[in-house]
């Protein structure tokens, strides 16, 4: 694949999570999730064999399938409004999560080279991104199905950066059962609220 | 036949069918008893060369078994250990159809104890990490059951445990071919760092420990009590195999004095925060935060006979907790309070005079009074402790102390009746069971006797530390 088009798909996962960090929208949310796990192909391709770098995606799609499932019994999904009226959480933590993928963009160059020298400059870039959204989404957010949502960024980064690194298949199994058991406590999680707030 | 189906496929099938069995707390907790306390004593008395003599034909056990490629290992010489974790799954489950818990209970521990089996024997261990993760979502209907909503302590439980995962596999990536490297000073540091950083967020040691109070206050004392007892054992362990494998990780200059000082400034935190709380959950927090630091100062003095002293600790601390589960859970029964504060057990002691006697008690030995079953190695601690380093000494009594004034708080709580009740009369004794009052008196009679015979309660240990053979040398 050429590197431009590489290229685009890192940011757009990029955007998806930064998306997923800031706005509050099930419906926008699950699409983000969905269109970041799809991008994560590209990468993955890069580094691993077109069957073994499906896995993942796949993955992803499953976990947000799961989750949209569990919102629509619970009566969480809504038609999607395309207003881009943004409150000021909204806006700080946009603002937050740009930052941070400035600084990281910034600092590549010397950190590469002196800490993962094995991995491309772009894989580790898309990686060690998702890995901070995902993060800073976990610190900011006590609403489970985003903590669902900035956990499963978080793994998916550390799953693309350490796939250069070293690949197993029971390493890939043990990851794909967590990834899917997070998705299964996020919506257990939903019902939960529901339940309760509905009592 | 094999161990690994034995002690980890076989516990595993047990569960999923126990998950059925679900609606029957009683046949389903004497189930899993029966799976957990078959698979103890058979890992206990199982000979380590995994022959069993059984009429003329043998029984040979191979010792591990492969998946994709990597392996379960499980010798002869590991069998203590998995005994040990299974006699913890026994014990939680025995009394479990008594209280108010989880109806999962019975199926989840054993599968988590499994899973915790599984973390220690895997090849490569790093990926334990993964295991450990899962284990984490898999405790998460027992701890947040349904009827509630999510609560904070869970959300941060879950995302402490998430974040240690990256940490302890990218530690053995960062550290490969160091034996071999000539200068590798930068390397150990970072792979120091990251495995330190993990064990600290799945331990929450001090200053990342906020979840443990927290969930120990929003979860039942049963369930918690039993999820954190065999977490901090098998994390312990897990620990010792780090120090085992990696010589350039136990051969760090300071890693003793580190060890130390993250232990003390532990038992001390617990002793600060604890004495402040209002809830009997984030006590019981504090005391697990606490014995986390006995735990990292005993390794710390693995040059002194640490190891044997960890050992020592090990049956009396899960018996502490499993007492300490038992009376909050009677307690939240006996008041109905679902987070009983210490206010709310004013003048309980005229009330419920056992189980009081009993919370006291447990409070006394956990601090490491004399006469108690936690003295001895509490008190080998302190004495190594003073003699290599006073400063550390005073902060640990300290932390002590503080222990000391959340116990005697309390102990006050308990005798002083609420303002405008009169004392109430003893004879209102009658509303603990006798089977609860015989059995509150056993317990205390083996705190007592375990502190008098501090080998009572080691000796069936004996052999747990052997697969650590770097350390023990």
């Amino acid at each position: 694949m050429p590197a431009a088009l590489q290229s685009f798909f890192s940011y757009l996962a990029l955007a998806a999570a930064l998306v997923n960090l800031s706005r509050r929208k099930w419906s926008l949310n699950l699409l983000a999730l969905g269109i970041q796990s799809l991008c994560l192909f590209p990468a993955l391709t890069s580094i691993l064999s077109t069957e073994l770098a499906l896995i993942q995606p796949f993955t992803g799609l499953m976990v947000t399938l799961i989750l949209y499932i569990t919102l629509i019994s619970v009566g969480g999904i809504e038609p999607l409004k395309w207003n881009f009226k943004l409150s000021s959480g909204e806006v700080f933590r946009g603002l937050a999560g740009l930052l941070l993928i400035a600084m990281l963009r910034a600092f590549m160059p010397v950190f590469q080279p002196a800490v993962f020298p094995q991995v491309p400059s772009q894989h580790l870039f898309l990686s060690l991104g998702l890995v901070l959204l995902g993060s800073l989404q976990v610190g900011t957010i006590r609403e489970p199905f985003y903590l669902a949502i900035g956990l499963l960024t978080f793994l998916a980064g550390f799953e693309l950066l350490y796939s250069a690194l070293e690949f197993s298949f029971l390493l890939e199994a043990f990851l794909v059962t967590v990834n899917l058991s997070l998705a299964i406590v996020g919506a257990y999680f939903i019902i939960k609220n529901a339940e309760s707030s509905s009592e | 036949m094999n161990t690994v189906i034995i002690w980890i496929i076989a516990p595993i099938a047990a569960a999923l069918l126990l998950v059925p069995l679900q609606r029957f707390p009683k046949l389903s907790a004497a189930l899993a008893s029966f799976f957990a306390l078959v698979l103890a004593v058979s890992a206990f008395i199982f000979p380590t060369e995994l022959v069993l003599e059984l009429g003329t034909n043998p029984i040979i056990l191979e010792d591990s078994l492969n998946l994709f490629g990597r392996s379960i290992q499980i010798t002869g010489i590991d069998l203590k250990m998995i005994g040990l974790l299974y006699l913890l799954c026994f014990a939680w489950n025995t009394l479990s159809h008594f209280f108010r818990i989880s109806q999962w209970f019975n199926s989840l521990s054993l599968a988590i104890t499994a899973l915790w089996v599984t973390v220690q024997f895997i090849n490569p261990f790093l990926y334990a990490a993964v295991i450990i993760e899962l284990i984490a979502l898999v405790s998460v209907p027992l701890l947040s059951p349904r009827g509630t909503p999510a609560r904070k302590g869970i959300i941060r439980f879950l995302s402490m445990q998430t974040l240690a995962l990256p940490m302890i596999l990218l530690s053995g990536w960062m550290v490969e071919g160091i034996e071999t490297a000539p200068s590798a000073q930068e390397l150990i540091l970072r792979g120091a760092l990251l495995v330190t950083v993990g064990f600290v967020l799945w331990l929450g040691i001090f200053p990342l420990h906020s979840w443990l109070p927290m969930l120990a206050e929003e979860s039942h004392p049963w369930t918690i009590t039993f999820l954190l007892t065999i977490m901090q054992i098998s994390l312990a362990l897990f620990f010792l195999k780090f120090l085992n494998q990696y010589a350039w990780l136990r051969n760090i200059q300071g890693l003793n004095l580190i060890l130390r000082f993250i232990g003390v400034t532990s038992i001390f935190a617990a002793g600060t925060f604890g004495i402040f709380q209002k809830y009997l959950g984030r006590m019981l927090g504090y005391f697990f935060l606490a014995e986390t630091g006995f735990i990292l100062l005993a390794i710390s003095f693995i040059n002194q006979d640490g190891l044997e002293i960890l050992r020592m600790s090990l049956l009396p601390r899960a018996l502490s907790f499993l007492i300490l589960g038992f009376t909050g859970s009677v307690l939240y029964q006996l008041t109905g309070t679902e987070e009983p504060e210490v206010d709310s057990l004013r003048g309980m002691i005229w009330k419920y005079p056992m189980t009081s006697l009993l919370l006291i008690f447990n409070s006394l030995n956990l601090i490491g009074l004399p006469l108690f079953m936690s003295f001895p190695y509490k008190n080998t601690l302190h004495n190594l402790l003073s003699s290599s380093n006073y400063a550390l000494m005073i902060v640990m009594v300290l932390g002590s102390l503080g222990l000391l004034v959340l116990s005697l708080r309390i102990f006050s709580s308990l005798i002083h009746p609420q303002e405008q009740e009169d004392l109430p009369s003893l004879m209102l004794v009658d509303k603990e069971h006798p089977i609860l009052i015989f059995t509150i008196v056993m317990i205390i009679l083996l705190m007592v006797v375990g502190g008098i015979f501090p080998q009572l309660l080691s000796t069936p240990l004996g052999d747990l530390l052997q697969p650590f053979q770097n350390l023990i040398q």
